[in-house]
């Protein structure tokens, strides 16, 4: 017996730090675990917490259209839950068998935090199918407010859940400076471990994250429902669904490059070098394809909603604009993708004069990029007030010295980002950094201002007709498409680059990478991998959708005349 | 339905197509994982200058700063007539030769900064064997003036610790072994960052009245784990100051060093 317990403590002690995966290499393997799982949690993160907002959108408007809006949303949900936990537990396993001497690292500092972890994550599950479930059951009076309520709190497990493993991996990047290569796992405090550099960023910067990717995902999955559409009603509804969709992604979109700022700064304070290799070093160039997915974000948002005018009476005063904004929108691209630092060899950069192309380098600095990313959704913005004003005259005697207050608040909005844009070029590094704030501020501050007084200008508007939702060309709904597979992918490479700037670490200067796989790999190979996790989730998301649109027939089938109209099936747009 | 459907798929895969090629068209570089650096005391100063070429480009990541010409001064091409890193390396500061000079920059970064530039650089010698570093100098001097390195200058994979420096790299630490507290600080390069009396630059907390806010134990954790507690309003240079002089001072030096900085009050 003695010497079948010293087999297996020799077995245990014998475990090899590594073990490779067939065919693709154990780093592959649990990249795409990672990133798959991500791409499910940030889904199932991101919709619940519109899907509320829609709830109460709905309860406090007595709008059943939300109410239906955010349901259709949470059935979404079910299934994603599933597929969530699997892969989170593919890679688990993958981690647990291919890097035997992290997870054991891993488990020693945090084990505590899984065991809470899995628990929430048990309650978070039944929370949502007690919300899924009961929602006709609770639908009127006191229940409805409880089971909104239900909804509060299924937003508040999902939120724990995700700061706790953001937690585990911010822990890699920026493990506490007292942390050496010789500091035994068992003697680090949980607490100490969690509360670590980036920890706070990224949870912030994930939250809004989440949000934008929930509604570029609900916009993708309007869009395949809009064109399998057999009726007009289910066209209006879908249409409508994917514009709520996009006007989410979008707005939140906007936000997310200030917790971006953040969390950038939080890993310059916490360590120059990691700073200096995320922007400048070997992956400089990510961001310029980083500007490149932007780009086609805005403009293909914007595209959608200048198409979307199109089923609006009254817009048609307002499309001679629309290449003006198209022309900014390009121009502010072009700009934001100029790369800052050439990557060149020592006689190239001798012959260029340094890292910056002679012409292009003036385009490639910050000055230039910030003042072409604030115009850009300056310009955006200006798209959703048109969209917002298409149908509708202000009737208030002050209507039209109101529009030429938010004129003027466009115009000094853009005097001031091209100001300190131009200024940037003339003074100190340090200095320059501050404008970046002048210039947001400015724009943040038009953003609310013009869409207050805009607010107060509708009152009472002249309606030029309603909105004849579901008269969509097909193209737009193809653009819905663009914006979720760009969203998700840029998500991958933002992953990518939050992961790669630990180079061949496994935790930061603390417990080095030491397979086979450790080089970080360039773009080229990054983006093979990125596309073939956005492929194999999109194609799990696009059964998911199937399966959504079998459980909803019920729904649609009472709307047609042969059938008796069911409570939601008579539910038209707008 | 079944047109649609292709549709969406092409439209899926048309988009991330695009994206995947326009990643594999722009510069390839794959992040190396660094490898030791075997240099004898017969290399010669072709071998130095291109090992240290690679380093400088590779996985030193110097271009990124030095190059662009607005973080930091460009090394390659010619500044104010004076002509690249290699021809003005000798005239820096007065009193330090080309090597001196670079490997002090390399080394202690804060303790001289070109006039119109931010002690943004880091210590190299945290993340560049002494072999690495050495080989970087011997390929800056080949930018317009003399190769001097040579194999002697390198110490032995055993040798002195990377913050260890020429003239004052001894046997018993830092400044010869002595225990002279001024002759360590200025050894060590403490005031490049931290003012003490009259000397000294701001970047780091003054140490003239030291004494006063730590006690001789937290002096001995603030030189040995520089980062377990960070002064207030010094945040942002968290993670500059080394962590090697535990390794580079003798046990006499280093109390010595403690014993001064509390007496201060």
């Amino acid at each position: 017996m003695i010497d079948a317990v010293h087999f297996l403590q020799a077995a245990t002690d014998s475990i090899p730090a590594y073990r490779d995966f067939p065919l693709i290499g154990s780093r592959a393997a649990v990249w795409i675990a990672a990133e798959i799982h991500l791409m499910f949690a940030a889904f199932v993160l991101g919709v619940p917490m519109f899907a509320v907002v829609a709830e109460a959108i709905g309860i406090f408007g007595k709008d059943q259209r939300y109410d239906r809006l955010a349901k259709e949303f949470t059935r979404l949900l079910l299934i994603a839950y599933s597929a969530t936990a699997i892969w989170g537990a593919v890679l688990v396993f993958l981690l647990a068998t291919l890097y035997s001497k992290l997870w054991a690292y891993l488990t020693t500092i945090f084990g505590v935090s899984m065991w809470v972890y899995v628990s929430i994550f048990f309650f978070e599950s039944f929370t949502l199918y007690l919300y899924y479930y009961g929602w006709d059951r609770w639908k009127y009076g006191r229940a409805k407010w409880g089971h909104w309520g239900l909804g509060i709190l299924l937003n508040l497990w999902g939120t724990l859940v995700m700061f706790i493993a953001d937690s585990w991996l911010t822990y890699m990047m920026t493990p506490p400076r007292d942390i050496t290569p010789d500091t035994a796992p068992g003697s680090i405090k949980l607490w100490h471990a969690m509360m670590n550099h980036t920890w706070m960023p990224i949870n912030i910067h994930r939250l809004i994250g989440n949000v934008v990717f929930g509604g570029a995902i609900v916009g993708a999955y309007a869009s395949y429902r809009f064109l399998a559409a057999k009726t007009d009603e289910e066209r209006a509804h879908y249409d409508w669904m994917g514009y709520v969709g996009n006007f989410i992604a979008i707005s939140a979109l906007i936000v997310l490059p200030f917790a971006g700022y953040w969390l950038g700064r939080e890993i310059y304070q916490y360590d120059q070098s990691m700073g200096i290799t995320m922007m400048g070093g070997f992956m400089s160039w990510l961001w310029v394809i980083q500007a490149f997915l932007i780009a086609v974000l805005f403009l293909t948002g914007n595209y959608y909603l200048w198409v979307g005018m199109g089923r609006i009476p009254g817009a048609e005063r307002f499309r001679p604009y629309t290449k003006w904004l198209l022309v900014v929108l390009v121009l502010g691209a072009i700009v934001w993708g100029t790369p800052h630092t050439m990557i060149a060899d020592s006689r190239e950069l001798a012959a260029m004069g340094g890292s910056h192309h002679p012409f292009l380098g003036a385009l490639g600095v910050m000055s230039a990029k910030n003042t072409a990313v604030n115009l850009m959704i300056l310009t955006t913005f200006l798209s959703f007030l048109l969209y917002r004003r298409a149908n509708t005259r202000p009737v208030v005697p002050w209507a039209r010295t109101g529009t030429m207050i938010q004129g003027g608040m466009f115009g000094i909005a853009a005097a001031i980002v091209l100001f300190f844009g131009i200024r940037g070029y003339f003074v100190e590094a340090i200095v320059r950094i501050g404008y970046s704030v002048y210039q947001v501020g400015a724009v943040l501050s038009c953003i609310v201002f013009v869409t207050i007084i805009d607010v107060m200008m509708g009152r009472g508007a002249q309606s030029l007709g309603a909105i004849q939702w579901g008269k969509m060309p097909p193209r737009s709904q193809y653009a819905l498409f663009i914006l979720a597979v760009t969203f998700t992918w840029l998500m991958g490479l933002m992953g990518f680059a939050r992961s790669g700037i630990r180079q061949h670490w496994h935790v930061w200067q603390v417990l080095q990478d030491t397979t086979k796989y450790a080089a970080t790999p360039a773009l080229g190979q990054a983006a093979i991998m990125i596309s073939v996790c956005v492929l194999i989730f999109l194609s799990l998301v696009g059964f998911i959708f199937w399966l959504g649109g079998l459980a909803e027939k019920s729904t649609f089938v009472p709307a047609g005349p042969a059938a008796p109209t069911g409570k939601e099936g008579g539910h038209v747009g707008h | 339905m079944w047109a649609t459907n292709l549709k969406i798929l092409g439209v899926v895969l048309g988009t991330l197509a695009l994206y995947t090629l326009i990643a594999n068209k722009i510069p390839q570089v794959q992040s190396e994982v660094p490898h030791a650096l075997t240099l004898g005391a017969d290399v010669t100063p072709e071998q130095l200058v291109q090992a240290g070429e690679q380093v400088f480009t590779g996985i030193g990541g110097c271009t990124t700063c030095h190059g662009l010409g607005t973080r930091a001064p460009n090394l390659l091409t010619d500044e104010k007539g004076q002509g690249p890193i290699g021809a003005r390396c000798g005239k820096r500061e007065s009193g330090k030769d080309c090597k001196a000079y670079l490997y002090e920059s390399l080394t202690q970064p804060r303790a001289f900064v070109v006039q119109g530039y931010e002690p943004i650089m880091p210590d190299m010698g945290r993340t560049l064997s002494p072999q690495q570093i050495w080989a970087v100098i011997a390929y800056l001097e080949s930018q317009g003036g003399t190769v001097d390195v040579s194999g002697a200058d390198i110490p032995a994979a055993a040798g002195p610790t990377p913050g260890a420096g020429p003239g004052n790299a001894g046997a018993g630490g830092l400044a010869g072994g002595s225990t002279d507290p001024m002759a360590i600080i200025h050894a060590a390069g403490c005031i490049g960052c931290h003012k003490i009396g009259a000397e000294g630059a701001a970047i780091g907390p003054d140490l003239t009245h030291v004494g006063g806010r730590l006690n001789a134990a937290g002096i001995r954790e603030a030189i040995l784990l520089p980062d377990a507690k960070v002064t207030k309003g010094f945040e942002k240079f968290a993670g500059i100051m080394p962590k090697t002089f535990g390794q580079q001072l003798s046990a006499n030096q280093f109390e010595a060093l403690v014993a001064f900085l509390a007496a201060h009050k």
